[in-house]
């Protein structure tokens, strides 16, 4: 169990260089390499995650920590059954037509990631036909995140959103969205199934949503 | 970026006055404050009569090494009381300075030919400080020669390319940033310094214009400099400056500098 301490204590620490030798320590000591997985890494995630949440640390941070992460990923990889990693779920992740910013889906996409799922970035200023034809494409996701960040492209967050209700698959999936202008209020006017202020909540919320 | 700590100096006068007085532990704390604010080097200047300016940098450096085990930089017009002073150092520091002047480095450089001791040198010679950047550029190449000549490796040394008061020289920042981008294409892993207060001399405010040298000089190759390390200003300044510049991955040293209290707002009491 020590040996799972240190590597969440590296992850923690954003200690990259480290963390790949710690995994296997770990590893050698007969850890099983689903319980590094869990409790090494995507706890001491949410453990930054909530620290970033609380203004604890800083964005560079968190990158640190998630970078340290892969690292460890890597050198657990084929120790995990295929089924093991991104077993959290899957999200399709955008920012909506009309806007280019990307620092806070990005974020985002990190957190959850790092919380245990699949993330598809389908990248910034993408059509609402191209959100629909990645979950027609990927049965098998259950969250769809949305982004936005000017008061100019809510209504293209808006317009969005109600295309995704109107789909088949609607009942498959949860729709969650954020951005710099988005509120709860405006999350509910528009149909959306969950409104986080921040990377961490949002990847706590995700766990929630497919719990 | 490397920060040569210059609190412990002769010619500031509550030094002045605990150097004639003997007075230990204002030395000690001057040490400690700066090797608290993270000086790579502390700076001992003793600036008294020839006669007695290598038993008290004796004094003053067994002083700085009883609380910290920060490098010395041994501070002298003299060359000869700056050689007399390395073997009180514990460990390799960085003489200050050389110069084309005299025999300055005829006597320096052989002594730490074949040590680790680093070494600032002044383009300047028997001629005084050179106007145009042709002038000191040809200065720095007889540096060079003389380095070459010694087997003094270009990452062991610190050029100071000089700063004139802007007040009278509306040229000093770019003369001085024209020199950098030279020295550091010639030698990219050369050290540039400066003790940069000269520039603001004669102009109310001084600290702006300390601080805007700061990050030109430093966008234009600069990377060591003698400056109160003690300084929030010019520290968060100097940090900001690293981390744009792309000298700072994730801005680490900057979190970190900000955690330790070194920069940003001052603690509350």
């Amino acid at each position: 169990m020590s040996q799972i301490q240190a590597v969440a204590d590296a992850v923690c620490a954003g200690k990259a260089k480290l963390v790949g030798g710690l995994v296997q320590e770990a590893l050698d000591a007969g850890c099983e390499p689903l319980e590094i997985l869990n409790s090494g890494m995507i706890d001491a995630m949410g453990i930054v995650g909530e620290k970033f949440k609380n203004n604890e640390i800083f964005v560079p941070e968190m990158l640190v920590a998630a970078r340290a992460m892969k690292k460890g990923v890597e050198v657990l990889k084929p120790h995990l059954s295929a089924g093991d990693t991104g077993t959290a779920g899957k999200m399709i992740l955008g920012t909506v037509a009309g806007d280019l910013h990307d620092i806070g889906k990005n974020l985002v996409g990190m957190m959850i990631e790092s919380a245990g799922f699949e993330v598809i970035d389908l990248g910034v200023d993408v059509p609402i036909e191209k959100f629909i034809e990645a979950v027609k494409e990927n049965p098998d996701v259950n969250l769809v995140g949305l982004s936005a960040l000017l008061t100019t492209t809510m209504p293209a967050l808006r317009d969005t959103v109600k295309a995704l209700n109107e789909q088949d698959f609607r009942s498959n999936i949860k729709i969650m969205v954020g951005g710099a202008p988005i509120t709860q209020e405006f999350a509910d006017e528009i149909g959306a199934d969950a409104y986080t202020a921040d990377a961490a909540s949002a990847a706590q919320k995700a766990k929630e949503l497919v719990a | 970026m490397i920060i040569i700590g210059e609190k412990i100096n002769g010619s500031i006068p509550p030094v002045a006055k605990a150097i004639a007085e003997k007075d230990a532990e204002f030395i000690k704390h001057r040490a400690q404050i700066q090797a608290d604010a993270n000086a790579t080097y502390i700076d001992c200047c003793a600036s008294v009569e020839e006669s007695i300016e290598v038993e008290t940098l004796h004094w003053m450096i067994d002083l700085i090494q009883e609380v910290t085990d920060v490098p010395i930089c041994i501070d002298s017009p003299s060359p000869h009381s700056c050689v007399a002073a390395i073997p009180f150092c514990k460990k390799p520091g960085l003489i200050n300075s050389v110069s084309m002047e005299g025999d300055k480095i005829d006597v320096i450089f052989p002594v730490i030919a074949d040590t680790k001791w680093e070494c600032v040198a002044l383009l300047c010679d028997d001629k005084g400080i050179p106007n145009s950047v042709e002038r000191r550029m040809e200065v720095f190449h007889n540096v060079m020669e003389k380095a070459k000549e010694y087997g003094i490796a270009p990452s062991r040394l610190h050029i100071d390319p000089l700063v004139v008061t802007l007040s009278t020289d509306e040229e000093a920042l770019t003369t001085f940033a024209e020199c950098c981008r030279q020295i550091k294409a010639e030698y990219p892993d050369i050290h540039i310094t400066s003790g940069l207060s000269n520039i603001s001399f004669g102009l109310p405010a001084r600290k702006n214009i300390n601080q805007a040298f700061m990050v030109l000089a430093m966008n234009a190759g600069m990377d060591s400099a003698i400056v109160d390390p003690t300084n929030r200003d010019m520290l968060g300044m100097i940090y900001a400056t690293d981390a744009l510049l792309q000298n700072d991955e994730y801005c680490l040293e900057y979190i970190g500098a900000f955690r330790e209290g070194l920069i940003g707002p001052a603690p509350k009491k």
